[in-house]
């Protein structure tokens, strides 16, 4: 699979997705979802607007993965997280010494993170690290 | 459908890792098969058109993108059009619906559909990437977002969620193995044929938790086609047609997280209300069905989506030996996915040519199943976060 080039235009179109958690918000069924886009994809409404994801969130649904792609040390814990204020966002655990300690409805933040290296460029994004209780 | 269309001959090769088999030479064996399957024989100049399903474009064989000129040149035939169709793992179904449409419109009389993939020319893990494990997994999204995912992640996401929301257990999905590799021994064109006990599949090696290496279909090769026909000339080319009642494709989000649920898809729903409504028939009207059990957590997901029993049940009617291939309505005969292989272009269709013999009651007698209606149904689902699915309904009548 053709990895795009840290300096490739969506590198740049997806700055504010990436580093401002940018999402978008339909005004007609109020789904919402990410990157940003000019159609709703749930119901098809161009009345959609600019919606800012929020960082935390509950895990609706995980995996732990003992076969990732290479250069992921395994296992990594694969998560679908219900945003809190709506919407839901796909990442990956860090910083979890335990994976079974990730469960539904663990609760969860985004935290910025180094994602990939490419030709000595590293990429950051968001992974989700575990919220301590109490 | 409004336009009659009825298949008169199927072809396909034992499915598996064929070393010895260019893609060509299996396109070229699957379409001698075919060929040669037609009762009352057939001429390569009676064919008018083709759909040419092939998923992967070249990138598994280290070959260009693949065309319509690409079967064109195979099967030494320039004077036909030819669309190459790719729409993710329901490709070979797509292709086939695709070449329905051709006949059911009136522009063509008879026309072929091909599948064909070749998955095991690159070692493992290369296969496995390049079928969509990839480390970033693009397609136009940001790396952060596709970081780790590949075909068992995205299936284990749905698992988990079974296991949460139906109380489903690994040891249901299991028993899923368990019955299409039994299935899979009895079948000729399977590419396991051996059979597995819940302990095999228990002990074998997480994969993906909750799904172990053998909840997880095969990278496999393989080929298969089929012709069909306006149905008021099929009775010239065999005694034995059988119809293409209903045909259809059903979407849902590409993103994973835009799903409305981790325990339904809805391309499959919308896929086989299609179908359905297509044929004027109901989930109950079928005699048994191949469906697309890439993974075993998956088929269980599937039975429920396209409506054969009510969700969350499916594990239940699984452990009465429901689904078996004596039980009531069974599933996946030929082995399945699991068992028989899943050569992405070539599955659909060669689901369609297990049907085709079924419906005709020409397989091995242990593995022949029990016809009441003569109605057979066949399903895939796949594409980015499996948002595309194909339903087709085949019947021995009108
Ligand atoms: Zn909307």
């Amino acid at each position: 699979m053709v990895q795009p080039a840290p300096a490739s235009p969506l590198f740049w179109r997806f700055n504010p997705e990436i580093y401002q958690r940018m999402g978008m918000k339909c005004s007609d069924c109020g789904h919402i979802t990410y990157p940003r886009r000019k159609i709703c994809p749930e119901c098809g409404s161009f009345n959609v607007k600019e919606h800012q994801l929020s960082k935390t969130g509950k895990v609706h649904t995980f995996c732990i993965n003992w076969t990732p792609p290479p250069n992921l040390e395994p296992p990594i814990v694969n998560v679908i997280v219900d945003l809190d204020g709506g919407g839901r966002y796909q990442g990956l655990i860090t910083e979890v010494a335990n994976p079974e300690d990730v469960t539904i409805g663990t609760k969860v933040e985004m935290v910025l993170r180094k994602v990939m290296t490419d030709r000595g460029l590293n990429i950051y994004g968001y992974k989700f690290r575990l919220v301590e209780e109490g | 459908m409004r336009g009659k269309v009825a298949i008169i001959g199927v072809g396909m090769i034992p499915f598996g890792e064929l070393f010895e088999m260019g893609l060509e030479e299996m396109v070229q064996q699957a379409y001698i098969n075919c060929l040669n399957s037609v009762d009352k024989g057939i001429s390569t100049k009676d064919i008018k058109a083709a759909w040419f399903g092939q998923w992967s474009g070249g990138g598994m064989i280290g070959q260009g993108a693949l065309c319509g000129a690409s079967l064109a040149t195979m099967i030494g035939n320039r004077e036909i059009p030819i669309t190459r169709t790719e729409n993710g793992c329901p490709t070979g179904s797509d292709a086939f619906r695709n070449a329905c449409l051709g006949v059911a419109s009136g522009v063509y009389d008879v026309v072929l559909a091909m599948g064909a993939e070749k998955m095991r020319d690159k070692p493992g893990v290369e296969s496995l990437i390049a079928a969509g494990g990839g480390g970033g997994g693009i397609l136009g999204l940001h790396p952060s977002w596709m970081l780790g995912m590949g075909g068992p992640v995205l299936q284990a996401l749905y698992a988990t969620r079974q296991m949460h929301e139906l109380g489903y257990t690994m040891e249901d999905y299991a028993r899923v193995a368990v019955k299409n590799h039994h299935n899979g021994v009895a079948c000729p064109y399977a590419h396991y044929r051996f059979e597995v006990t819940m302990e095999r599949v228990l002990n074998s090696p997480i994969v993906c938790w909750p799904l172990h290496l053998l909840d997880c279909c095969p990278q496999t090769d393989g080929a298969a086609c089929a012709i069909v026909c306006r149905a008021d000339i099929a009775k010239s080319f065999t005694d034995k047609p059988v119809y293409v009642l209903g045909s259809n494709t059903g979407l849902d989000h590409k993103n994973m997280w835009d799903k409305h649920s981790f325990v339904e898809m809805l391309s499959t729903v919308r896929a086989a209300r299609g179908a359905f409504e297509m044929a004027g028939i109901k989930p109950d009207d079928v005699d048994f069905a191949e469906i697309h059990d890439c993974f075993t957590n998956t088929e269980l997901m599937n039975l429920e989506d396209i409506g054969f029993c009510k969700k969350g049940e499916a594990a239940n009617l699984l452990r009465e030996g429901y689904w078996n291939r004596d039980g009531a309505k069974p599933i996946n005969p030929s082995g399945g996915l699991k068992a028989h292989g899943h050569p992405i272009a070539a599955t659909g269709i060669g689901q369609i040519c297990e049907n085709y013999w079924q419906l005709r009651e020409e397989v091995e007698p242990e593995r022949q199943v029990k016809l009441k209606n003569g109605i057979a149904l066949s399903h895939n689902v796949g594409g980015d976060a499996f948002g595309v699915s194909c339903v087709t309904i085949l019947s021995r009548s009108l």
